[in-house]
C-alpha cells in the first residue's frame, strides 16, 4: 500500500456513500414502478420497490462501514 | 441577467445528417475532440516516439501520472489480475481529467455535464464487469447475488435488494460526475451574472468566482479521480466475488 491510500479511501468513502444510499432508493422506486407498468399492479409495485431500495441502499452503507471499521482496527494494531 | 445555463446548451458547428440520424458536428464534440488532442499530445505521442533514461518534463508528468494510476490499480484490483486492466483504467482517468479541465477554460464546453455522456461511461463500465465476472466465475458469478453467511430463508429477500444495489452502482457513478460538475458550473454562472449586475458592488460576487475557479479545478480532479476508483473498486469486487 503506498503511503496516501489513506487520503484515498477517505475522499473515496466521502463521495460515495451520500450518493449511494438516495440512488439505491430511487433505482428501487423506479424498478417497482416498471414493474408496475408491465404486470399492471398499481401501486404494490412501487411500494415495495421503494422499501426494498432503501434496504439496499443502507445495506450498501452498513457494508462500506463495517469494512472501514475493520482496517481501522487493523490499523491500530499494526501501531 | 444571462441565463445561468446558457453555457450548457449543445448547438450544431457543421450540419451532418446521415439518413435519420444527426451526426452534426456540435461544440460538445468539438469539445471532446480537443480532451482527446490533448491526451494524445501530451501523452500517447511521447511515449510512442520513445522515452530516455533520464525523464524530461513530460516524460516526468507521464510518469507520474502512469505511477499514480498503477498503485490505484494494484490496490484495488490486485497486482496480478490489474495489470490487463491498467490501458483502460488509464484512459479512463486521463479522458475525463481532460474533460473536465477542458470545461474550466472560459468559453469552452464541459462535456462531463451531459448526464448522456457520464452514463454510456456508466453503462459501458456496468456492462464490462458483467462480462469479466461471467468469463471468470462462470455461473458461479450469479453467486454475488447471495452475500456469504446469511440463513437460507432470507435468501428470495436478499435476491432483489442485491440486484438494486448492483444497478444502483452505474446510475450513482454517472449521476455523481455529472451533478458534481453541472452544479460547480452553474454556481460560476450565477456568479458572473451578479458580477456583471451591478458596478458598485460586483467586486463581491466577482471575488468568489475566483475562489470557486480554485475549488471547481481541485473538484475537476478529484471527481475524474473518484470515477475511476469506483471502477476499480467495482472490477474488483468482481474478479474477487466476496
Amino acid at each position: 500500500m503506498s503511503k496516501n491510500s489513506g487520503f484515498r479511501q477517505g475522499v473515496q468513502l466521502a463521495f460515495r456513500l451520500g450518493t449511494e444510499l438516495t440512488v439505491a432508493t430511487i433505482v428501487g422506486g423506479l424498478m417497482g414502478y416498471a414493474l408496475d407498468s408491465f404486470f399492471g399492479t398499481k401501486p404494490w409495485g412501487l411500494v415495495v420497490g421503494v422499501v426494498f431500495g432503501v434496504a439496499a441502499g443502507c445495506l450498501g452503507v452498513y457494508r462500506v462501514a463495517t469494512k472501514m471499521n475493520i482496517e481501522d482496527e487493523e490499523n491500530n494494531n499494526l501501531e | 441577467m444571462e441565463n445561468p445555463l446558457h453555457h450548457f446548451e449543445v448547438h450544431n458547428i457543421i450540419p451532418i445528417h446521415i439518413g435519420g440520424l444527426d451526426l452534426s458536428i456540435s461544440n460538445a464534440v468539438i469539445a471532446m475532440w480537443v480532451g482527446l488532442a490533448l491526451i494524445s499530445s501530451m501523452f500517447v505521442f511521447p511515449a510512442k516516439r520513445g522515452l530516455s533514461l533520464v525523464p524530461g518534463k513530460l516524460q516526468n508528468v507521464l510518469e507520474i501520472a502512469m505511477e499514480f494510476i498503477r498503485s490505484m490499480v494494484y490496490e484495488f484490483i490486485g497486482e496480478k489480475e490489474g495489470k490487463k486492466y491498467i490501458p483502460f483504467i488509464a484512459s479512463l482517468f486521463l479522458f475525463i481529467l481532460a474533460c473536465n479541465l477542458i470545461g474550466m477554460v472560459p468559453g469552452s464546453y464541459t462535456i462531463t455535464c451531459q448526464i448522456v455522456v457520464t452514463g454510456v461511461f456508466a453503462i459501458g463500465i456496468f456492462i464490462m464487469t458483467l462480462v469479466i465476472g461471467f468469463s471468470k466465475h462462470g455461473l458461479h458469478f450469479l453467486g454475488i447475488l447471495i452475500p456469504p453467511g446469511i440463513p437460507k430463508i432470507l435468501i428470495p429477500l436478499m435476491i432483489p435488494i442485491e440486484i438494486i444495489s448492483m444497478v444502483a452502482r452505474p446510475v450513482s457513478l454517472s449521476v455523481r460526475l455529472f451533478a458534481n460538475m453541472t452544479a460547480g458550473h452553474t454556481i460560476l454562472a450565477v456568479l458572473f451574472g451578479l458580477a456583471m449586475s451591478s458596478l458598485m458592488i460586483g467586486w463581491l460576487p466577482f471575488g468568489f468566482t475566483v475562489a470557486i475557479n480554485g475549488l471547481e479545478i481541485a473538484i475537476a480532479f478529484i471527481q475524474a479521480y473518484i470515477f475511476t476508483i469506483l471502477t476499480c473498486v467495482y472490477i474488483g469486487d468482481v474478479i474477487h466475488l466476496h
